[in-house]
């Protein structure tokens, strides 16, 4: 399940109104997130939920499931 | 009587001797420097169909059919780099233990560093081989020394066969990937002869598990393969080396002796030999892979329909760009990311710079790769403001926009393009001269009347790549409902026709030296 904080937050940055994410959604099936745009998500969502990731994490999450867990992985810690 | 039979032996031998050429002979399997077996020579031809007989008929079991592949491919590497294919065996057995290194290692410190040390061994035989004496030539015209260059044989396919290895390595690290328990079937990733000497640089996470299976093909592979193949062998062997060798070549050669007419027609001509060159060499690469039963990855799609130069590297040698968008931008993104735009810039800069550097050791390919970067760049800073105009004056979405687009895309590849064909920087600045001061287009019905077939061809070259998709795959459909007689019968038609057209020796693949 993705959050609808995190939603929220991809789709400000993206400028979507909404969007159906879903845990194996990947990158290239939501508008405008390209591998430029890429970074400004993962910053916002960094800022967001006020965590940092390492490089590596988030080069290893293949989908918003992944990505989703990680955001939790730091928020238990 | 017994001495009558031995004499008859002997001059049996004598006549057998005589018939076959010995040397001749052994010079078929042995290497011979600047002759690999090109697909699409009579020698390949030869070789492979020996080699899909044994592949599909006498090897019964799966074992003897992993091995068939791994010698012939060792065969087929060999004939090309000669005793250099103990680098290929190296990269193999080197990568193999690397990767399970890794991923037993639990120690993260200790994992970074074995991963990092491999990278550095991968990227230091590449470098060795493909940039020393590049370097040797900055070291002197900076002046710390005088160097001479070193006699350095380059081995064919060196770019291609390092990625993919390396691309395992990275995988297992990146823990999206458990490394294989075989070292025979690693080495076949490695070794397969479809790909390793031009690409497509293959993941290991979809080639190694293909392995698996038991190298079925279905009539609808069949179908696409001998698609793949006339399609290839017409775009390489018909179109590529013809406008190379009868017209591009000459005027790039010298752009001065010819007017500005013919410069701006080589430019054109040399976008569509390239594309033919490679594409149609990836064709057939794919072709055969399909008929041993392995699906590689798609290289190009329809890289002249790109809309942006970013675009244009999501549709043009695919395997490469990908490679280098997973494995070099996104990493220096990520470690970059508190700079923002810049960070992103940065990254693009260096990422292209690699594209340029990785097809070459010499400052055009230099700047080839920054002048990609400054395109990028540029278009990724001015992309709010392009978004919010066609906002504005309603444009957005809009196909006559798109239309322009790619118009103007086309022509800022064929300017970059230029200082990637020209010999040199200022031969490149001479077809740029021309161009733009002795056009002389009334000689334009003249060069139509003397070239009309390199017209035909350039034109041909362009109507192939604009086919849309759903006319490709019906054609596939046609070939795939074909009996099989009448399938062979369609690759000797185009062979034959291949053999017509070619006037010279045949054209090496233009990516073979990268």
């Amino acid at each position: 399940m993705i959050s609808e904080q995190l939603a929220n937050v991809i789709c400000k940055e993206l400028k979507l109104q909404s969007f159906d994410f879903q845990d194996d959604t990947t990158a290239d099936q939501v508008p405008g997130w390209d591998s430029l745009s890429h970074i400004n998500i993962i910053l916002a969502i960094e800022k967001e939920f006020a965590v940092k990731f390492k490089g590596i994490e988030i080069l290893k999450a293949k989908n918003l499931g992944d990505l989703q867990r990680l955001v939790d992985s730091k928020l238990v810690k | 009587m017994l001495k009558s039979i031995l004499s008859f032996y002997y001059q049996m031998q004598v006549f057998m001797f005589n018939w076959i050429d010995v040397e001749k002979l052994v010079g078929l399997f042995s290497f011979e420097q600047y002759d690999p077996v090109v697909f699409g020579t009579s020698f390949f031809l030869f070789y492979f169909f020996a080699f899909l007989f044994v592949f599909r008929i006498l090897a019964k079991t799966k074992d003897l059919k992993v091995w068939t592949i791994i010698f012939f491919s060792i065969f087929f590497y060999y004939k090309a780099a000669g005793i250099y294919f103990l680098l290929l065996v190296f990269s193999a057995i080197f990568n193999f233990y690397i990767g399970q290194w890794i991923f037993n290692s639990k120690n993260e410190n200790f994992r970074r560093i074995i991963f990092f040390a491999s990278i550095f061994v991968n990227l230091g035989v590449l470098v060795y081989f493909k940039y020393t004496n590049f370097l040797l030539e900055i070291l002197t015209d900076l002046q710390v020394g005088q160097f001479n260059p070193l006699t350095i044989f380059l081995p064919i396919g060196i770019s291609f066969y390092t990625f993919k290895a390396m691309s395992y390595v990275i995988e297992i690290y990146m823990e999206m990937l458990e490394p294989v328990k075989s070292l025979r079937n690693f080495s076949l990733f490695i070794f397969f002869f479809p790909n390793v000497l031009m690409g497509p640089i293959d993941r290991a996470s979809e080639f190694l598990p293909q392995i698996e299976g038991d190298f079925s093909v279905s009539k609808e592979d069949i179908g696409r393969a001998v698609f793949l193949i006339i399609v290839g062998l017409i775009k390489k062997h018909v179109i590529a080396d013809y406008i190379g060798l009868n017209f591009v070549d000459r005027v790039f050669e010298v752009p001065l002796r010819f007017t500005g007419t013919e410069n701006l027609l080589a430019i054109y001509g040399y976008s569509i030999q390239i594309y033919c060159d490679f594409s149609g060499y990836t064709d057939m690469a794919l072709g055969i892979a399909l008929l041993l039963g392995f699906k590689m990855r798609k290289n190009f799609n329809f890289p002249f329909m790109a809309n942006s130069v970013m675009n244009y590297w999501q549709r043009w040698h695919m395997s490469l760009s990908l490679w280098l968008l997973d494995y070099l931008f996104k990493p220096l993104q990520m470690g970059l990311r508190n700079m923002r735009g810049f960070g992103n810039a940065f990254a693009v800069l260096i990422t292209f710079t690699t594209v340029g550097l990785w097809h070459g050791a010499n400052w055009n390919f230099v700047i080839f790769g920054l002048i990609h970067s400054v395109f990028i760049i540029f278009s990724m800073l001015t992309k709010p403001l392009r978004t919010k105009f066609y906002d504005k004056v309603g444009l957005a979405n809009s196909k006559v926009v798109n239309f322009f687009q790619i118009v103007f895309t086309f022509h800022l590849l064929m300017f970059s393009g230029v200082f990637f064909r020209a010999i040199s920087f200022d031969s490149a600045l001479e077809v740029f001269h021309q161009v733009f001061t002795f056009m002389k287009p009334e000689v334009f019905p003249q060069f139509l009347e003397s070239n009309t077939f390199i017209i035909i061809l350039i034109v041909l070259g362009y109507i192939g790549h604009f086919t849309p998709q759903k006319i490709v795959d019906k054609i596939t459909s046609l070939i795939t409902r074909m009996p099989v007689v009448m399938q062979a019968l369609l690759i000797a038609v185009v062979i034959w026709i291949v053999i017509q057209v070619k006037s010279a020796d045949i054209q090496p693949f233009i990516y073979f030296q990268f």
